[in-house]
């Protein structure tokens, strides 16, 4: 008896059968069965099909003698004929990954669970691309008791990512219903409240691929009877809850129909006619009658509002909401604002409530307004179009201008009041691959909104100059696609040699064969903050002590690709071009926060100042995460790196004890304070911070500046407050800047935008500290620079434990120290918030601790000794001879 | 049948190395024709295994890092020609670099294992886990030295064909430690991973004469661990010893009356198993399913206090070193290396199900 049988299912599709059978054949599990289950093809099936059984004695062959037209019959044919203990399907345009049979069987044996289900991934042919369904269901490996402990396993109702103990199928009578399209569906309810318990696994167990004509039962989603046979098996589904005494399940059930089975059809509706749309609607509608308004009032707003509109038989209406299903989610043409709901269109009704999303309450430069072309035509290499612009929640004020964006090129437009909105005709020509914009800018302060432009999903493309202009997804957003070219031989040439010669690795070998023979300059310095990614900082501080002293130096900065704000009157250097390791090695003077490229030596007799970025509590240098694992190599690396250091500035003792020793550095070092914080020592707040980050006169700021987690950079998982819930409790009076770490990427989602102001790549963060009235941190630096504003500080510290014992280590008991509140859920902060003046109050003594701790030799002018005794000297003089310049080491 | 094991460089002295030869040993005993290949010479070879059953090739001429076209087109033809040569088996490759570098060579006789040396943990900190994700999937097997962390790669590398394996013990002393010296031992390369600092410090809190810690060990921390013995007021009762001869291991647990284990990351170190078999208790951070599965005292990472508490425990009652050092004994026993073997060939049997 074999191990495990597979059931390929098949019909008239004899080129792919081969591939699903071989899939099966070369599985890492060789004692297994494959059955072809052929629903009476009329091609030539049976000669493949006989063909790869003869080449192989595990294959058999099973035909229909007439068409059943769904997958159930002949499924429940293999599950007649299968002769092993445990069996899975396959449909013949799919195919199994090499392992997924014996890892199902081995999984399904350890857990003695009644079934087994894993991850299905779409394969698209055209590209190989794979996109898994849903990764979060299959994420963790477990075992599932009762699928009320996990409804949203009710999204997974395929048969084929399964393996099935088959005397389980039996003894329970589970057979696939044969006379509806959706059988999986309803046999997967089925077998959810049969089984005694199930296992998920988290691996991709089933390729499901997508060829490029959709020629499958399941996808012909344009044939009306294709949306009865869903509702049939919805219908049918809630049937078998019913009958199982498990109407607990219903709504959960319903629910995957509304997230899932009802999506395939609304998010294409902008592109069927009004007629398909009615009938859809009136096929649909009965079945979502019976759901409860509970259960609709989950989904996400818009498909509720969608819901609603079917229901309402408002199918004019429908259309319209559809095409904010999908892609830029466009705004509603109209909407209604009462006692601070809002609501889709013009009814006061609430199914229509969509305030949740928070879309009327944004700041200018992320409103939303909403473009539709009525026309567009092409003639004379340009594209000609009348757009009617909707702006449903009364953003735009009296006095703007507007402009039609495509790429680089802006034209400015007039958009003309009619009706309910206004109308532009716009005239260009498409230069540029992207989404065109218009956008509205507001005369009194200058901020700009933008939105992208919906077309006609059934517009034929426009060719202009090889440029095509076509809508895009489902939502039709007006694209332009540029032709593709390909550049001049000369120009490949070019490009393919730069390749081999602009490594890392020739770019440091020709460094240090520069630093051999081309003298330093002794008035050139090269100047670096953080990596590169800003003007900031320490170095800025110096630089522009420097500028202000008039010491005849030049300076060049070093930028990372794509940053701005830099000053004009310096060089600038892209990191890491040729540019910059030629400045490397011709500088005299090297001064940054963090680290020059670390594998670079410094040239002989350049002077290397290190301000460091900051200072606080987190563990630094060979104490920290990334030098503590299994390899040698990167401390190594470390080491000669800071053994390039001439000086250091150190703002504290607290900074010398902690920081000096676990960097294993011994030079000079400055005790100054710190150049970066003379400014908040002054207090010159800088104008204008308020206004540009847009927040309304009245409200008061608090700067949420988490630090990054080292084992989930660029994640967005350092942000842990419920943002939502803060911003519901305190919008009215508070504004947040959320200002992520630079190696932390995070989105403010939509409908908190309100309330969060996303600062993570504002240039100067001396000048949010500055315009903030408190500070919520966790265990950023940013801490210690705070205390010399003496404003509030919080800090929400909920992973406290895991960040100081495993994530990363700390050197101070944060609790026992902190100037403020640590907490660790969002109602303690809000809380906390709301009585701040007095939990402030409380706080005074560790406040001023912890100021006198980090800060105490903070005098504003640390920018300007550091430059006499750095700068201003000689400049052939070493650094000093001296191990501590001022004060203690 | 053939086992092939290739190593990126199989001769220096270190973990993966001694669980290999252990391994390679212990097969070819059983009748297998197993080979052990390094793909680098090592700076300093250290011979496991006085009399080897299998055969040894180094194909590289030069150290770990990097080659030069030339010579690695060389070796990769050294390399060749040992996996051509052999019947049908397995080829255990031993850590991710070597899995990227020669499962594309590999002849279709030889079905593709590879082996993770450390914790998830460690993986996930490095560039190991990217490398685990790319390149592991497509394997036969994908080895893990404990159950928590087979499972822990399944679920973040998507693994469809993980499996666990422990380390082997390659002895097994007949005597145990008598505990009543008072001495805590640390063992293991002076390096940061180690975190010795922290193992000082929980001595230091823990511990009042006349109770010496001893570290077993060399490397380039030694400067800052001495350092931070001062600071930490116990540097006449630390004692570093520098490397001793595995040969004289037996001898130094027999003098032991604790270990402490205080790594930054672990997978399944053959200290704590070592330890466990001559019945000496130990205290570990909780860093890994592999640590976990050798059953010492727990304390959770990093957390030097809760450390201490658990190595006063045991320093301030015979008895309870007995009864901790019993235990763990008993738990030893089945990373003896029979029975290992015995998991290795179901494991074999498993892939060739």
């Amino acid at each position: 008896m074999p191990e495990c049988t597979v059931v390929v299912i098949t019909y008239n599709d004899a080129p792919r059968l081969p591939r699903a059978v071989r899939s099966v054949l070369g599985q890492t599990l060789h004692d297994l069965e494959v059955i072809i289950c052929d629903d009476a093809s009329t091609d030539e099936t049976p000669t493949v099909a006989a063909e790869l059984a003869r080449s192989d004695p595990r294959v058999r062959y099973l035909r229909r003698r007439v068409n059943s037209g769904g997958c159930g019959a002949p499924r429940n044919d293999g599950i007649d004929a299968a002769a092993s203990p445990y069996i899975m399907f396959l449909d013949s345009d799919d195919n199994l990954p090499r392992h997924a049979v014996k890892s199902m069987l081995h999984e399904i044996e350890r857990t003695g669970a009644d079934f087994v289900s894993g991850q299905i991934a779409r394969v698209y042919e055209a590209t190989g691309r794979q996109a898994r369904y849903y990764p979060s269901l299959f994420a963790r490996r477990r075992v599932v008791e009762d699928i009320a402990d996990e409804p949203d396993l009710f999204l997974d109702s395929f048969s084929t990512n399964k393996l099935y103990d088959v005397g389980f199928l039996r003894r329970e009578a589970l057979r696939f219903p044969e006379d509806i399209h959706y059988e999986d569906h309803v046999f997967a309810t089925e077998l959810y409240v049969t089984a005694r318990r199930f296992a998920v696994v988290p691996w991709v167990i089933y390729h499901w691929r997508r060829a490029q004509e959709n020629t499958s039962i399941s996808l012909s989603i344009t044939d009306m009877d294709n949306v009865r046979h869903r509702i049939a098996a919805a219908q049918r589904s809630d049937k078998v809850l019913r009958d199982h005494g498990r109407e607990d399940l219903l709504p959960e059930r319903q629910r995957r129909f509304l997230r899932q089975d009802l999506r395939v059809y609304l998010n294409p509706l902008p592109s069927r006619d009004l007629m398909w749309a009615k009938e859809f609607a009136s096929i649909v509608r009965p079945y979502l009658a019976t759901i409860p308004h509970e259960v609709i009032d989950r989904l996400e707003p818009i498909a509720g509002v969608c819901c609603h509109l079917i229901l309402d038989e408002r199918i004019d209406d429908l259309r319209v909401a559809a095409r904010s299903l999908t892609g830029a989610g466009a705004p509603p043409r109209t909407a209604l604002r009462e006692d601070g709901r809002t609501y889709w269109g013009t009814t006061l009704s609430p199914g229509m409530d969509i305030t949740r999303l928070r879309m009327a309450e944004l700041p200018f430069s992320a409103t939303r307004l909403r473009h539709e072309i009525t026309e567009i035509t092409a003639s004379g290499g340009r594209v000609t179009m009348i757009v009617h612009t909707y702006d449903p929640f009364g953003v735009l004020p009296t006095e703007w201008t507007a402009y039609f964006r495509n790429g680089r090129s802006r034209v400015p437009i007039q958009p003309k009041p009619s009706g309910d909105g206004y109308v532009s005709e716009i005239t260009f020509i498409p230069s540029a691959k992207g989404d065109p914009r218009i956008g509205f800018t507001r005369l009194s302060d200058g901020h700009t909104t933008s939105d992208r432009l919906l077309v006609d999903p059934l517009m034929k493309p426009l060719d202009i100059g090889g440029y095509l202009v076509a809508p895009a997804g489902a939502s039709a957003v007006l694209r332009v696609t540029a032709p593709v070219t390909r550049p001049s031989l000369l120009r490949r040439a070019r490009r393919a040699v730069l390749r081999r010669v602009s490594t890392p690795k020739t770019k440091l070998a020709v460094y240090k064969a520069l630093i051999k023979v081309v003298p330093p300059r002794k008035d050139l310095a090269l100047f670096e903050s953080d990596c590169g990614k800003g003007y900031t900082g320490s170095p800025r501080a110096i630089y522009e002590e420097l500028r202000r002293q008039g010491l005849p130096i030049g300076v060049i900065w070093s930028v990372a690709k794509g940053r701005k704000n830099f000053p004009d009157d310096a060089g600038r250097v892209r990191r890491m071009s040729w540019r910059h390791i030629w400045t490397m090695a011709r500088a005299g003077i090297w001064v940054d926060s963090h680290g020059f490229p670390l594998d670079y030596p410094k040239p002989p007799g350049t002077r290397y100042l290190q301000t460091w970025h900051g200072q606080g509590i987190k563990s630094i240098g060979f104490d920290a995460p990334d030098l503590r694992a299994d390899f040698p190599a990167p401390r190594e690396q470390w080491r000669r790196a800071v053994a390039r250091w001439d000086a250091l500035i150190s703002p504290s003792a607290e900074f010398s004890r902690l920081f000096v020793p676990s960097n294993g550095y011994t030079g000079p070092i400055f005790r100054y304070g710190t150049p970066r914080c003379d400014a908040l020592v002054r207090g010159d707040a800088v104008p204008f911070v308020r206004e540009k980050l847009e927040i309304p006169p009245g409200k008061r700021v608090l700067l949420y500046a988490p630090t990054y987690r080292d084992t989930a950079k660029n994640s967005g998982k350092s942000v842990r407050v419920d943002l939502e819930m803060m911003a519901e409790a305190l919008a009215d009076e508070w504004v947040m800047i959320l200002r992520t770490h630079p190696v932390e990427r995070y989105k403010v989602p939509q409908h908190v935008r309100h309330f969060v102001r996303p600062a993570g790549s504002y240039p100067e963060i001396n000048d949010l500290i500055l315009a903030s009235d408190a500070l919520l941190t966790d265990y950023s630096s940013v801490m210690c620079d705070y205390t010399l504003t003496g404003r509030p500080m919080l800090f929400f510290i909920d992973d406290w434990d895991e960040y100081r014992l495993g994530e990363r280590g700390v050197y101070h008991d944060l609790p026992a120290i902190a100037p403020g509140p640590c907490l660790t859920t969002t109602q303690d902060l809000i809380d906390c918030l709301h009585a701040l003046p007095s939990v402030h109050a409380s706080f005074a003594d560790k406040y001023a601790a912890f100021r006198n701790l980090w800060c105490h030799e903070e005098r504003g002018n640390a920018a300007a000794r550091i430059v006499e005794d750095f700068f201003a000297v000689p400049l052939e003089a070493p650094v000093t001879d001296k191990t501590v310049v001022w004060g203690a080491p | 049948m053939s086992i092939v094991f290739t190593c990126m460089d199989a001769d220096t002295l270190g973990g993966i190395q001694q669980v290999t030869h252990t391994l390679a040993q212990g097969l070819a005993e059983r009748g297998h024709d197993v080979h052990v290949v390094g793909l680098h010479r090592a700076d300093k070879p250290f011979r496991y295994v006085a009399q080897p059953l299998y055969k040894h090739h180094v194909v590289g001429r030069g150290p770990i890092g990097p080659e030069r076209r030339l010579a690695r087109r060389q070796s990769d033809h050294r390399l060749r020609e040992v996996l051509d040569g052999v019947s049908p088996g397995f080829a255990v490759m031993t850590s991710p670099g070597v899995v990227a570098r020669i499962s594309p060579m590999l002849p279709p006789s030889l079905r593709p294992i590879g082996q993770y040396h450390g914790s998830y943990e460690h993986a996930r900190g490095s560039w190991h886990l990217g490398s685990i994700r790319k390149h592991y999937p497509p394997l036969d097997q994908a080895v893990f030295l404990s159950e928590d962390d087979a499972w822990l790669f399944t679920e973040h590398a998507l693994l469809p064909n993980s499996w666990a394996l422990p380390n082997p013990l390659a002895g097994w002393p007949a005597a145990i430690s008598p505990l009543s010296t008072p001495r805590v031992l640390g063992v293991g390369r002076l390096e940061g991973v180690k975190r010795f600092d922290r193992l000082i410090s929980a001595f230091a809190l823990a511990s009042e004469p006349p109770w010496e810690l001893h570290l077993l060990g060399d490397g380039a921390e030694i400067g800052r661990l001495r350092a931070h013995a001062i600071n930490e007021g116990v540097s006449g009762r630390v004692v570093f010893r520098g490397r001793v001869p595995s040969s004289e291991m037996s001898a130094e647990y027999m003098k032991a009356s604790v270990l402490g284990l205080t790594s930054e990351h672990e997978g399944l170190p053959v200290v704590l198993l070592e330890a466990a078999a001559h019945g000496v208790p130990a205290v570990a951070f909780d860093v890994s399913g592999g640590v976990r599965s050798a059953g010492p005292v727990l304390a959770p990472p990093g957390d030097v206090p809760r450390f201490a508490e658990a190595l006063a425990v045991l320093m301030a009652s015979e008895d309870e070193r007995r009864r901790v050092g019993a235990a763990a004994r008993r738990r030893a026993a089945d990373f003896r290396l029979d029975h290992v073997l015995d998991l290795w060939e179901s494991m074999f049997a498993h892939i060739r199900r």
